[in-house]
């Protein structure tokens, strides 16, 4: 049954906490239906509570969403978590393929999903997609190699997948957050330390407001922009 | 949902050089539409400058920014008329195409003075009002091909390629003072500037924009209003988080190289 509203629609992964459900709230906030998935249950139109590494599982919830819509104009990944401080001789195989599986595996069954929705609305048409990476992934870190490698591999994901999709006007971009305040990062995480936030030139860690904000600029106005990269980072990586 | 701006805007005055024609002059009216004042540059008034000044409620400010004591008079008559200089916004830009050994020197410099020199003098004479508020946005249109280079177009590529450098500079030393600089790099724009490209090809401007289109992933040349529609990003509550960046609007002909 499709609701009867001409509103667009957003599927989105992660979003029951931080830059998910920020993308969420502010999408909701502009009049758009959304459909969250995650392990938890979301603040959204249509909660599915699925974990991204389920290709099936994916796949029935983004058709959901696409049956109750009658649409999907962006798909937003940004399901991830995020483990620090192991050396790279101590992350053990189930950490690494279980960070793949996430970050990687997340975004790709998210895109084989929404993809056919998107393709099916003809050409000239429609369809944003935004993969959350990280600044990490831009500079290299140390101490949390599986998860820096896992959002490396989204980034050449998505310039791929934006060149393939660039003539159907399918857009395909990644946002790359500096240090966010959201739960992924532990109270006592290195990236809350004041020394270096100091080295900031924001001097502060970024909101997961301010990258849903830069989510919605290429949703709503990103036509230009295949391939991109944006970093709303606070200086950490220029 | 708003259809004419996905952004909120911050206000204040904003000063777009460039603005008689092309992407500055869709920036401008980008920037009012958002509820900005904006002062509006180009190297002399033609009449365009002062008509699209009174459509928009702004002021024109003709100057040749190349010249040393222009930034500092400019950034004081518009302080004096409208307000301070909130967001500036580089895109003047002097362009001319040849092999690199045929270039006459003044031409290749004249490149240089106006859009990287012009634009550091003139950022000089901003950052003090702004450091004064605690606030600023400068964003500067740099190219493409300041990215990825082009062929015959060495002193364009280079004077875009130091605004980039510029940007990055400007994004750590100015940014813990509450003023945010970043850089868009368009790469093939629908604007008057392609009959340059299209002399320097001997080609007609309608096969110009072909041969471009081949070039970009997305088959589109880029619009000036989706360019103004990154600066209205760049000026305003949305991008708070962004420092030192370099969008590139460009259809993905660079992918985020620079």
């Amino acid at each position: 049954m499709s609701d009867d509203s001409d509103a667009p629609a957003a599927v989105i992964t992660g979003a029951a906490s931080g830059i998910g459900a920020a993308c969420a709230a502010l999408l909701r906030g502009k009049g758009w239906r959304t459909a969250g998935i995650d392990l938890a249950e979301s603040d959204t139109d249509l909660p599915a509570t699925v974990d991204v590494t389920d290709r099936a599982g994916v796949a029935a919830a983004v058709d959901a969403a696409a049956q109750r819509f009658g649409r999907i104009d962006l798909a937003v990944s940004a399901a991830g978590y995020y483990e620090e401080g192991i050396d790279v001789a101590e992350i053990t195989r189930e950490q690494w393929d279980r960070m793949l599986a996430v970050i990687l595996g997340g975004t790709v069954h998210t895109c084989s999903a929404v993809l056919p929705h998107m393709l099916a609305r003809g050409p000239g048409g429609q369809g944003v997609i935004v993969a959350i990476s990280s600044e990490l992934a831009l500079a290299g870190s140390a101490t949390d190699l599986h998860y820096v490698a896992a959002k490396g591999a989204v980034l050449g994901f998505v310039k791929s997948l934006a060149v393939e999709m660039a003539p159907t006007g399918i857009r395909v971009n990644a946002v790359a957050p500096g240090p966010t305040d959201t739960p992924l990062l532990a109270s006592d995480s290195l990236w809350r330390r004041p020394d270096y936030l100091a080295t900031l030139p924001l001097g502060r860690l970024v909101t997961p407001a301010e990258i849903a904000s830069s989510v919605y600029y290429l949703a709503t106005e990103g036509a230009l922009y295949c391939g991109e990269v944006l970093s709303p980072n606070a200086g950490a990586v220029i | 949902m708003s259809e004419r701006t996905g952004q909120d805007a911050i206000g204040g005055v904003a000063l777009v050089t460039g603005a008689a024609q092309g992407l500055g002059h869709a920036t401008a009216l980008r920037l009012a539409a958002d509820g900005y004042t904006v002062a509006v540059n180009d190297i002399a008034d033609d009449g365009r400058l002062s008509e699209l000044a009174k459509r928009i409620g702004g002021m024109p400010v003709p100057a040749d920014i190349s010249d040393p004591a222009a930034g500092p008079d400019l950034v004081e008559a518009i302080a004096s008329q409208i307000g301070p200089v909130r967001v500036l916004v580089a895109n003047a830009a002097a362009m001319a195409m040849s092999p690199f050994l045929d270039a006459d020197p003044g031409v290749w410099w004249r490149q240089i003075d106006v859009n990287l020199s012009g634009h550091f003098r003139l950022i000089q004479a901003v950052v003090p009002g702004m450091r004064a508020a605690g606030h600023g946005r400068i964003v500067i249109i740099a190219s493409g091909w300041g990215v990825i280079g082009h062929p015959n177009a060495t002193a364009y590529a280079a004077s875009k390629a130091g605004l980039i450098a510029l940007t990055k500079g400007l994004g750590r030393e100015l940014g813990p003072q509450g003023i945010l600089t970043n850089a868009i790099a368009p790469a093939y724009m629908d604007t008057e500037q392609l009959l340059v490209d299209a002399d320097d090809a001997g080609i007609s401007l309608d096969e110009m924009r072909q041969r471009y289109r081949d070039l970009i992933p997305t088959r589109q040349l880029a619009s000036p209003q989706d360019v103004a529609a990154a600066v209205a990003f760049l000026a305003g509550p949305a991008s708070s988080a962004v420092i030192g960046q370099i969008l590139q609007p460009s259809g993905g002909v660079t992918r985020t190289r620079a």
